[in-house]
């Protein structure tokens, strides 16, 4: 009986110690690396110091040529702005967005590029902005 | 061995059992004797010179014992003159409305105390003080003591606080027009038309305009007097008049106290002092009611939060309500 008993005992403990080292991949910011090859930008906002959208109608994306073409209010204060992108799933952004970000300088358009759920594919995509005419 | 372990585990179980099953008799609570006293404070948000602060103050002693002659309070700083206690006592009804039954004569303040003498026969009584805040207490504590005095010569006393009185200063409802009073200054914390801001050139920090595009979304605007013409189109400013003002918009910061409405949020002292106005544009356009703008004058003097109560685009016209701390 109680042979069978620490014969149970060590199988559990193999098992969790097993279990516990088991390792999954993560990136340099803790996130999991996946198998998903996916890279793209799905959607992007534009938001002004109030938090409300500046854009005057929905940002266009184009994925082929890996283009973010959003047209913002006359009077958007571009040097504070928080972008938003929503990403296909496991993709992650470089540079990171970790606050206000300054859209100012429309002859120099800021690049993001997305990194994939596998991390093996970099897609830079560049935003343009422009400002409705003025009136 | 074995069977020593079972006897333990037995015994702990019918400890558990034991304990969990004993019923405690209810009795009814017997009625402490004397003068007893209890208070609350009524107000929420910061403490603004000018506003109230409200308390209920209740007292009471078994009938058999005697009567409340009186109740007091006083304040470590004199109210302004218009404070003042209920001689009414307040009780709610199934309705929620509150019904008064006078108990005495109106308050009379003496320097820092407030009293009510009581004319009714009554052992029990829940009155409300209204405490105006006077200038004096500007940036400083307050403190409030409540007493009560039955006809047994029993006293009581409830201390309330201290509470901080805000540095702040507060403006309701000042009514900006397109074509008339379009000239804010926040030191004087009010509107001016072209003629009057003309005089008062250095204290004027915004200019309000309406305008409307069929190619541009400009709406109410703020504009410091120092924007870019682009932002204030049409306007051709008063001489002298060329503060540059930062600004901040903001949205959805419905301060209970300028809105008056039912959101729970309230702007103190600190909220002033924490802002960052590094990068902030001179300029606000496109303002809906309900949004605000943080600002901050040319000199530095002041920030201040300008609440939209109201816009109206017929009148071209918008109602603020101001909240303004002095920096130095």
């Amino acid at each position: 009986m109680k042979k069978y008993f620490i014969t149970l005992i060590a199988i559990t403990l193999v098992t969790f110690a097993w279990v516990s080292c088991t390792d999954f991949p993560v990136d340099e910011d803790g996130l999991l690396i996946t198998t998903r090859g996916q890279c793209y930008v799905g959607n992007f906002e534009l938001l002004g110091a109030d938090f409300q959208t500046v854009r005057t109608k929905a940002a266009v994306i184009d994925t082929t040529a890996q283009t973010i073409n959003v047209e913002v209010f006359f009077g958007t204060d571009l040097k504070n702005v928080y972008p938003q992108f929503s990403l296909v799933t496991d993709a992650k952004l470089d540079p990171k967005i970790v606050g206000k970000v300054d859209f100012s300088d429309l002859a120099n358009p800021k690049v993001y590029t997305v990194i994939s759920g596998n991390r093996l594919v970099k897609k830079p995509y560049t935003v343009y902005v422009t400002v409705q005419a003025k009136p | 061995m074995q069977l020593k372990h079972y006897s333990l585990a037995l015994l702990t179980i019918l400890v558990v059992f034991f304990t969990a099953c004993q019923d405690e008799e209810y009795a009814l609570p017997t009625l402490e004797g004397g003068l007893h006293n209890d208070c609350i404070k009524r107000t929420l948000g910061p403490n603004v010179v000018g506003l109230n602060i409200e308390f209920a103050y209740a007292m009471a002693l078994p009938k058999a014992e005697g009567k409340i002659l009186s109740a007091q309070v006083e304040a470590s700083i004199a109210g302004a003159p218009a404070t003042y206690m209920e001689y009414r006592s307040f009780s709610t009804n199934g309705s929620g409305v509150d019904v008064p039954v006078t108990i005495g004569s109106p308050s009379v303040n003496s320097g820092t105390k407030t009293e009510v003498v009581f004319s009714k026969d009554t052992c029990a009584a829940t009155l409300r003080y209204y405490y105006i805040i006077p200038e004096e207490a500007r940036g400083k504590t307050v403190k409030f003591t409540f007493s009560a005095k039955a006809s047994n010569g029993q006293t009581v006393s409830y201390e309330m606080g201290p509470y901080n009185v805000a540095k702040m200063d507060m403006k309701l409802d000042l009514v900006l027009s397109d074509n008339n009073n379009s000239y804010l200054s926040i030191a004087d914390m009010a509107v001016y038309n072209a003629a009057t801001a003309a005089t008062k050139a250095a204290s004027i920090d915004l200019v309000y305009l309406y305008r409307t595009y069929t190619t541009a979304t400009f709406n109410h605007a703020l504009v410091a007097p120092a924007a870019s013409p682009d932002y204030k189109p049409g306007i051709t400013l008063p001489a002298g008049v060329i503060n540059s003002a930062k600004i901040w918009k903001v949205w959805a910061l419905r301060d209970q106290q300028l809105a008056r409405l039912q959101y729970g949020i309230f702007i103190d002292d600190l909220d002033f002092q924490q802002l960052d106005f590094a990068g902030a544009p001179d300029y606000a356009i496109n303002l809906r009611a309900e949004a605000g703008i943080w600002v901050e004058t040319a000199d530095g003097k002041y920030r201040a939060y300008i609440y939209i109560n109201k816009i109206d685009n017929t009148k071209k016209e918008m109602t603020i309500s101001i909240k303004r701390y002095p920096m130095q």
